[in-house]
């Protein structure tokens, strides 16, 4: 699949956070699997999602707050690697598409406010032409999808032209969940762990170190 | 007053784009105006764009509810803009409190913290569960929230004491609590395992410090960099 295809699919993905449903499919998880799936190898994909999605577990849109785009993240990180592993060590390709993934969810944060600033002149318009309600307001889909789409493609043509030296650093596996693990850890302290629930949390803690023992 | 499934599929199929158009200076209003302008007869349509013509703005999940409400109001023929707008200035406020809570903070991370642990087990099941169960609980939101809202009116907003909020908050502040500890079970027994411990601290003081989400985001990116470069 070339940076182009997998660009329109990953912005057909995102319009579910910014223009349609918000259903969860553009949740790093889910599109990782989709796009693992895409590219045959499903356990990457799946593997790629759910680590990334532990780093974005606490991104919350409350109110008219925008964090880093996590969804941009999952996108961009999991197609990155794909890209990035044809010409790459699983190690350089993982550390690339990481680093990927990251800029371009803060620059999505940056994009994502210029798009609604963008849609003011849609609501202004409309205020002055009431009867192109539908038009105004549908014509959030395709600035959404053009938004995302730009800046998939810039990213995954950038991945695809990448090719890292084999003496930089890679980054293993191990570390990838080790960090991971660590974000989705204080992550999830931040957002459930309080006087109220600590017992759930120790339940937790015995029931994963059966697991693991196990 | 009943609703008709027609116009209910019309207000549930314009309730997934309520934020296509979100803009900061009317936020959802023209997704708003587009629920309503797709139900209402024509009369109520010259009364409804006249009347909202301003700022919108809740919980994507919980607008069916105040839409529901609204339409009810017109349906009834309310002459009187006032009260259709102090009932749309209380109920957004509320719905959007208490849908960022129970959906944002708690019921979406839970799930998917869950999710994410169970893929990383036994692989595809672990999305699947999400998309399932997520799937469920904001459908039934806004399913019941176009019905609940119509039947009820401006009374609609009673509804945010009902077990549907209080009861499946606590339920899924447990799940996350219980999964925040299972996820102890997805390391290995090596001794490289042992740097969750400081960094999971580190992160946390980020967090508890309030530090913003950019610049959590960038010492991650150094410290990954660091941590390749150093062969860790």
């Amino acid at each position: 699949m070339n940076a182009l295809t997998l660009s329109i699919i990953g912005s057909f993905i995102a319009l579910d956070k910014y223009a349609f449903g918000e259903f969860g499919i553009s949740q790093p998880l889910i599109s990782g699997t989709i796009i693992g799936a895409l590219y045959g190898d499903i356990g990457t994909g799946i593997f790629l999602g759910a680590i990334l999605q532990l780093i974005c577990l606490g991104g919350l849109p409350i109110g008219t707050d925008i964090p880093p785009d996590a969804q941009t993240a999952g996108i961009v990180g999991c197609g990155s690697y794909f890209i990035l592993r044809l010409s790459n060590t699983p190690g350089h390709a993982l550390l690339v598409a990481t680093l990927l993934a990251f800029l371009t969810s803060i620059l999505g944060g940056g994009t994502d406010i210029v798009l609604r600033h963008f849609h003011d002149r849609l609501f202004h318009r409309f205020q002055h032409d009431e009867e192109r309600l539908y038009i105004y307001h549908f014509a959030g889909l395709f600035t959404s999808f053009l938004r995302t789409f730009l800046m998939f493609l810039i990213v995954f043509v950038t991945a695809s032209l990448i090719t890292v030296p084999p003496h930089l650093p890679q980054l293993s596996r191990q570390l990838f969940i080790i960090i991971g693990i660590s974000m989705g850890l204080a992550n999830a302290s931040y957002l459930f762990v309080k006087n109220s629930t600590i017992v759930y949390t120790i339940v937790g803690g015995l029931c994963g170190l059966a697991l693991l023992v196990s | 007053m009943r609703l008709s499934t027609t116009r209910f599929l019309k207000i549930l199929l314009s309730n997934f784009f309520i934020q296509t158009s979100w803009s900061f200076a009317a936020m959802q209003e023209l997704g708003f105006l587009t629920s309503l302008k797709m139900v209402l007869s024509k009369d109520s349509q010259k009364k409804m764009i006249a009347t909202h013509k301003g700022i919108f703005n809740t919980h994507p999940y919980m607008s069916s509810y105040i839409i529901g409400a609204t339409v009810r109001a017109y349906d009834e023929g309310i002459d009187t803009p006032e009260e259709i707008k102090n009932f749309i200035s209380i109920s957004e406020k509320s719905f959007a409190s208490a849908g960022d809570l129970l959906i944002w903070q708690t019921m979406r991370p839970a799930l998917l913290l869950m999710a994410t642990i169970v893929s990383l087990h036994f692989g595809i099941v672990g999305p699947i569960l999400f998309l399932v169960l997520y799937t469920v609980f904001h459908l039934f939101h806004r399913i019941k929230g176009i019905y609940d809202g119509y039947s009820r009116g401006w009374d609609v907003i009673y509804c945010l004491k009902s077990t549907r909020f209080t009861s499946v908050q606590y339920l899924f502040e447990n799940l996350g609590a219980l999964s925040c500890g299972l996820l102890i079970s997805l390391i290995s027994l090596q001794i490289n395992y042992l740097l969750i411990v400081p960094l999971s601290v580190f992160f946390i003081l980020l967090l508890v410090r309030g530090i913003s989400r950019v610049t959590i985001i960038v010492v991650f990116m150094l410290l990954l960099v660091l941590m390749a470069w150093t062969h860790l």
